[in-house]
């Protein structure tokens, strides 16, 4: 493993009952990357996230962070260490204010977080305006729109200062507008020396983000290279056009 | 907020002056009344703030009862050290349950602690030095005063608590765990450590509460130390008064034990029905308590009423 590989995954496997929904897969993410994650509905993306935030734990393979194994820790533990994370159904806090969502992240996050809860605050309130939130600091999560609650769910894991960012879907159902937007606040996410693994069906933004890509189908990974060549790759093009066949 | 704190203050300092009255009666009205406070408010912590229901509190109430009178009736030792003992049993019972308890979520943690008071209840009543099922008698002091001012002491003490909590980052992680759990712990709060820490302070409270309650009335049976209802009484409370705020369950359950006495002395009969009534007409107007409803009015107005009628879609 080379000095400035952040995240390596060895074999990673994980079985739902009879399904297999990761097999066997490896791949390693370079410090400051930006690393996409496509492939079919079901292919296995987001377990893949989840196994990496440690919210699932996988039957077999190894993760290493930063050059130690994380297998055995539990998500929060994760959390301190700097791995952060968006869901693709988002869980807000939905009886708490925006403001008071981020908050959480600022307050816990990397290193256990800001433990002052005025300045974890102040932090929060930096990142609505970073991620265009600013006029709804007081609201209420359950009273935000569909991109807002994105906006939500990429500002409460920016607040905990993480090392690696996952995204998990961040931009399905916004509009081109709205997508060209959360593209350049994850290439200045990027600039602030964050490493990403994205994962995104909006291939426009995939291709401008990508410094490479990894293609997932029924769990396998059946390509990794440069965006061009990896969306040119024969095998990804049957793999979701027999998608769209079916 | 120093004017606020100032104003509780002031109202701590005139109800500890409540026994200058000379009054028996109101006295012990007021016993009753500060340790069913300090039970909604020692529930509030678990259940309002963490948002973990629990109907295991009547086991730490049990608890603390016990810790109290086996160590007056039975071993001779003097109060505080009962005190003592009644809280540590709570304490290690609020550790050993939450451990693998509190890993249910929802319905299930609430469902999981209910057998727990039954439990406890029939180990007790198969015990030599719990008394058996007869129960424990302990030496009687005839101090109503002081009772009273050591309940109030209890309360103001678990308030501050919970105010401490409302402004921590550990109170930001509980209500982060009631909120959303899977975002919480992913966002960093060590959920485990948070809700047994959480549920052990609910046990703390309650079980001194127990222990004085226990001192105050002297007689000590397994049925009524380890009653469900008390547990039903907490909940409602701390409902009635607002859930996860400081002052809510406190407010709430003076106005339901003076609601309650005062319908138990002119309708017996039917003083239980009509409480049955408040409570219904309670949740259905104003679910989320009180200090809710005095917010809500303030900014809605009547239509604060509406809004929750349709959210329950009647
Ligand atoms: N908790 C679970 N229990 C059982 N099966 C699951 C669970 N989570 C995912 N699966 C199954 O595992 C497979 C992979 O799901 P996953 O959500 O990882 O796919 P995905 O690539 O993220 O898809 P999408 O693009 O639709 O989000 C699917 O067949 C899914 O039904
Ligand atoms: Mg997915």
């Amino acid at each position: 493993m080379s000095a400035d590989t952040i995240l390596e995954a060895q074999g990673l496997t994980m079985r739902f009952l009879g399904l297999v929904a990761v097999n066997q897969v490896s791949f390693a993410l370079a410090r400051g990357e930006i690393l996409g994650l496509i492939g079919p509905n079901g292919a296995g993306k987001t377990t893949l996230i989840s196994l990496i935030s440690g919210t699932l734990l996988p039957v077999a393979g190894e993760l290493l962070f930063e050059g130690r194994s994380i297998n055995g820790l539990p998500p929060h533990a994760r959390a301190h260490l700097g791995i952060g994370r968006t869901f693709q159904v988002m869980k807000p806090f939905p009886r708490l204010s925006v403001l008071e969502n981020v908050t959480v992240g600022a307050l816990f996050g990397f290193g256990g977080g800001e433990h002052n809860r005025s300045k974890a605050r102040e932090q929060a309130r930096a990142l609505l305006d970073f991620t265009g939130l600013q006029h709804r600091v007081d609201q209420h999560a359950d009273e935000l729109g569909g991109p807002d609650r994105k906006r939500l769910e990429l500002a409460k894991a920016l607040a905990m200062k993480p090392k690696l960012l996952l995204l998990d879907e961040v931009m399905a159902g916004l509009t081109h507008a709205e997508i060209d937007e959360v593209v350049e606040i994850i290439k200045k996410i990027r600039d602030s020396g964050i490493t990403i693994l994205v994962i995104e069906h909006v291939m426009r933004a995939i291709r401008s983000l990508s410094d490479r890509i990894v293609v997932l189908h029924h769990g396998e990974m059946i390509a990794e290279g440069m965006p061009d060549a990896v969306l040119a790759d024969p095998r990804v093009i049957e793999a979701y056009l027999g998608k769209r066949r079916a | 907020m120093k004017g606020r704190v100032a104003l509780l203050g002031l109202c701590a300092v005139l109800l500890a002056l409540l026994p200058l009255t000379g009054d028996d009666v109101l006295i012990q009205y007021g016993i009753d009344a500060l340790l069913f406070a300090t039970l909604a408010q020692a529930w509030n912590i678990i259940g309002g703030f963490a948002g973990y229901a629990s109907f295991g509190n009547s086991s730490f109430y049990g608890l603390g009862t016990y810790g109290t009178a086996i160590a007056m009736a039975q071993l001779h030792l003097p109060f505080w050290v009962g005190l003592c003992l009644g809280a540590f049993l709570a304490v290690v019972c609020a550790v050993l349950i939450g451990l693998p308890i509190l890993r249910l979520r929802g319905h299930y943690f609430a469902i999981a602690t209910l057998g727990l008071s039954a439990t406890l209840s029939a180990i007790i009543a198969n015990l030599d030095i719990s008394g058996r099922n007869i129960g424990l008698i302990l030496p009687l002091t005839r101090n109503d005063t002081m009772f009273y001012e050591l309940a109030l002491v209890l309360l103001v003490a678990a308030t501050g608590t919970v105010a401490w909590i409302a402004r921590s980052r550990f109170g930001m992680g509980l209500i982060a765990i009631r909120e959303n759990e899977d975002a919480a712990q992913v966002m960093g709060v060590n959920t485990t450590l948070y809700k047994v820490t959480a549920l052990v302070l609910s046990a703390f409270f309650t079980a001194l509460a127990g222990g004085i309650h226990a001192y105050w009335i002297t007689f000590i049976d397994p049925a009524s130390a380890f009653d469900l209802t008390l547990n039903v009484r907490m909940v409602i409370m701390a409902m009635f008064g607002g859930p996860g705020t400081v002052l809510g369950p406190v407010i709430g359950s003076f106005i339901l034990t003076f609601v309650y006495q005062l319908l138990a002395s002119s309708i017996s009969t039917a003083a239980a029905l009509l409480f049955g009534i408040v409570i219904v007409l309670a949740v259905i107007f104003m679910p989320r308590g009180l200090w809710d409803l005095a917010g809500g009015l303030r900014r809605l107005g009547p239509r604060y009423f509406l809004q929750n009628i349709r959210a329950h879609r009647l």
